[in-house]
């Protein structure tokens, strides 16, 4: 039975992937426009240099654009395989070693956004639950389900506006100060951390309601389960019902759950990054579209695509493992 | 459709709306009235503008006044009427995407689900797939290869949005079909169309209706956040365009002007959401007690 299911999965799991492989290499082909009708040195206008037409026969020929359709996508089949992803038209290097350097950022923002809110949902789950029917609670929900609505990069927009143009506490934009010099590498992670915060804030802001709804129903099921009777009947204090009975229990699916929560992170960060100016890939993307870099375009989508499929895939199977009781 | 145009099924379907409103919770009822605002803002915005949103009216970059409300952008169009018109995009771009996914995917889900067999198996393949695309990279890559038009984000949207319905419509009908009265009525010699439309529909409506609002929520919030990356239509006055203008005008963080340019399309489209959302919630309650049941509120 169980391996039946996995094997389906498994087999979705490709199905999905050979379709995001397609519209990966089909989809910047059908964009209108090429990179070098607009040449490429930079976004916003400034040191336009226009090329002329034997440079940009050139270029086309160099990069493989001048190729038939299909020609092309063997190729890129061919080259994936190897694990070459190409070379970004905008950046003039290596696909690879692009993702290579902004990948780090967004792992950053999104690995401690998946920590902050699984911990903050979980214990404001928990204060809710114990609080059940009071004000507190009722305050807690309707003020927690209310916040999931705003979506993330007007939320951080809001931030950036009070924290980082009013009250001038965080910088504007960036990962870290530009030609800072650090006295120690305790300096340099506190400048990385100062710069990551409201990134991270705004990330975990709309996961914080998924963990804290999933804890707090989770706990008031669990409750009302005769062993936790049991327990209280044996004299265990309250403290220790709730931690070592009642959380432990409830905390299962919580703990799984992050696994999407990791997914939709990685989703999500393309707006974040553009609201913070952090240089992660989801800011690298934006530039990559704009700037019709359609090696870059698919490098970022495939490493994009293919962390959220995985993530999927594998909190699935954890969640039957660790929870039979549970059928997805 | 045709119902609503008979002059009594549209007082029955008025009394009935009254009926569902005067069920709704303060919020709710806040929430109804928000958005009753912003539709009549959209649809006179000609008349709560004075002047036209994408002429140039003033000077750059005033600040708010009594001639412009909210003052100027950076090539002195009024702002206060680009919130205006503003809330017309962001409507229509809502309800063209809710009712085409919803009412399209619906149909799709109940069809399955009424056929079954491979039709339902085939569809609910493609559902999977859908579903677990990662759908914000992808709707930024296929919006820019369609260009910024209004009818192509539509239409992605549309596509990255249909699954959801369709899955709860086939799984409501499902469990419909199996009722004693379905069987009795196709007994009784009622033909799968007129089941589908007498007995399946009827029931089903309430819960698309609920998930119609999620969807056009949906589709406000990635319209606002592809307009925000710049991939809008550059002419357009919706309120994403107007945050990214905002947000690339050199040195908006250094000046005031950010007071009166970045923040009303800001509240704008928060304001909206959270309007929604309260009437998704309390449309949710009324509509489907059961649905609360299982969730275990309370």
């Amino acid at each position: 039975m169980l391996k039946k299911d996995t094997k389906a999965i498994i087999y979705r799991f490709l199905i999905t992937l050979f379709i995001i492989l397609a519209i990966n290499f089909f989809l910047p082909r059908m964009m209108p426009g090429d990179p070098f009708s607009t040449t490429s040195s930079t976004i916003q206008g400034e040191d336009v240099i226009v090329l002329t037409e034997e440079q940009r026969m050139y270029y086309r020929n160099y990069y493989g654009l001048d190729k038939p359709v299909p020609e092309q996508f063997v190729t890129y089949l061919e080259n994936l395989a190897t694990g070459d992803l190409g070379k970004s038209i905008y950046y003039k290097m290596p696909v690879r070693e692009v993702i290579q350097i902004h990948l780090p950022w967004t792992m950053l923002i999104v690995i401690s956004a998946t920590i902050l809110s699984t911990v903050l949902g979980v214990m404001l789950g928990t204060i809710s639950a114990r609080n059940r029917k009071k004000n507190t609670d009722r305050l807690m929900m309707s003020g927690l389900i209310a916040f999931a609505e705003i979506p993330s990069f007007l939320l951080g927009l809001i931030l950036l506006l009070i924290f980082s143009v009013h009250l001038r506490i965080f910088p504007l934009a960036g990962a870290f100060t530009p030609f800072a010099n650090y006295g120690s590498i305790l300096d340099q992670a506190g400048d990385i951390a100062w710069h990551a915060f409201l990134p991270v804030l705004t990330l975990s802001f709309a996961q914080v309601t998924v963990v804290y709804l999933l804890t707090r129903n989770t706990l008031i099921t669990v409750t009302s389960k005769d062993y936790i009777r049991t327990a209280r009947a044996k004299g265990l204090g309250e403290k220790a019902v709730w931690t070592r009975h009642a959380l432990r229990n409830a905390l299962l699916p919580v703990v799984t759950r992050t696994g999407f929560v990791i997914g939709m992170l990685m989703g999500g960060a393309v707006l974040i990054e553009s609201v913070f100016c952090y240089p992660g890939i989801g800011l690298t993307l934006q530039t990559a579209v704009i700037g019709r870099d359609y090696p870059l375009i698919q490098g970022i989508l495939l490493v994009v695509a293919i962390s959220i499929l995985l993530c999927n895939l594998i909190v699935d199977q954890v969640y039957r493992r660790l929870d039979p009781r549970v059928v997805v | 459709m045709t119902v609503a145009l008979h002059p009594r099924g549209l007082l029955r379907m008025l009394s009935r709306m009254g009926n569902i409103l005067s069920k709704f919770s303060i919020e709710g009822k806040v929430g109804t009235i928000g958005l009753l605002v912003f539709i009549l803002m959209a649809i006179f915005a000609p008349l709560f503008a004075i002047h036209p949103p994408a002429k140039i009216t003033g000077d750059s970059l005033e600040p708010p006044g009594a001639d412009h409300l909210l003052g100027t952008d950076e090539l002195g169009m009024d702002i206060w009427s680009q919130i205006c018109y503003g809330a017309r995009m962001s409507l229509v771009i809502g309800l063209a995407v809710a009712c085409i996914a919803g009412f399209g995917g619906g149909a799709l889900g109940i069809l399955a689900g009424y056929r079954g067999g491979s039709v339902d198996q085939a569809l609910m393949r493609v559902i999977d797939v859908t579903m677990a695309l990662p759908s914000f990279p992808l709707l930024i890559v296929i919006s820019a290869f369609l260009g910024p038009s209004i009818l192509g984000i539509i239409i992605i949207l549309v596509l990255f949005s249909w699954a959801k319905p369709a899955r709860i419509a086939r799984s409501q009908t499902l469990s419909v079909k199996s009722q004693a009265y379905i069987t009795a009525a196709r007994h009784f010699g009622g033909k799968p169309f007129y089941i589908l439309k007498r007995h399946i529909f009827p029931e089903i409506l309430p819960i698309l209706i609920v998930s119609l609002i999620g969807i056009s929520s949906y589709a406000i919030i990635a319209e606002a956040g592809l307009a925000f990356l710049g991939l809008g239509d550059p002419t357009s006055k919706s309120w994403g365009m107007m945050l990214n203008y905002a947000v690339h005008f050199s040195a908006i963080y250094f000046t005031p002007y950010w007071l009166w340019w970045l923040v009303p399309p800001l509240l704008a489209l928060i304001i909206l959401l959270l309007c929604l959302a309260f009437i998704s919630r309390d449309l949710e309650r009324v509509l489907d007690p059961k649905l609360r049941d299982r969730r275990g509120e309370g």
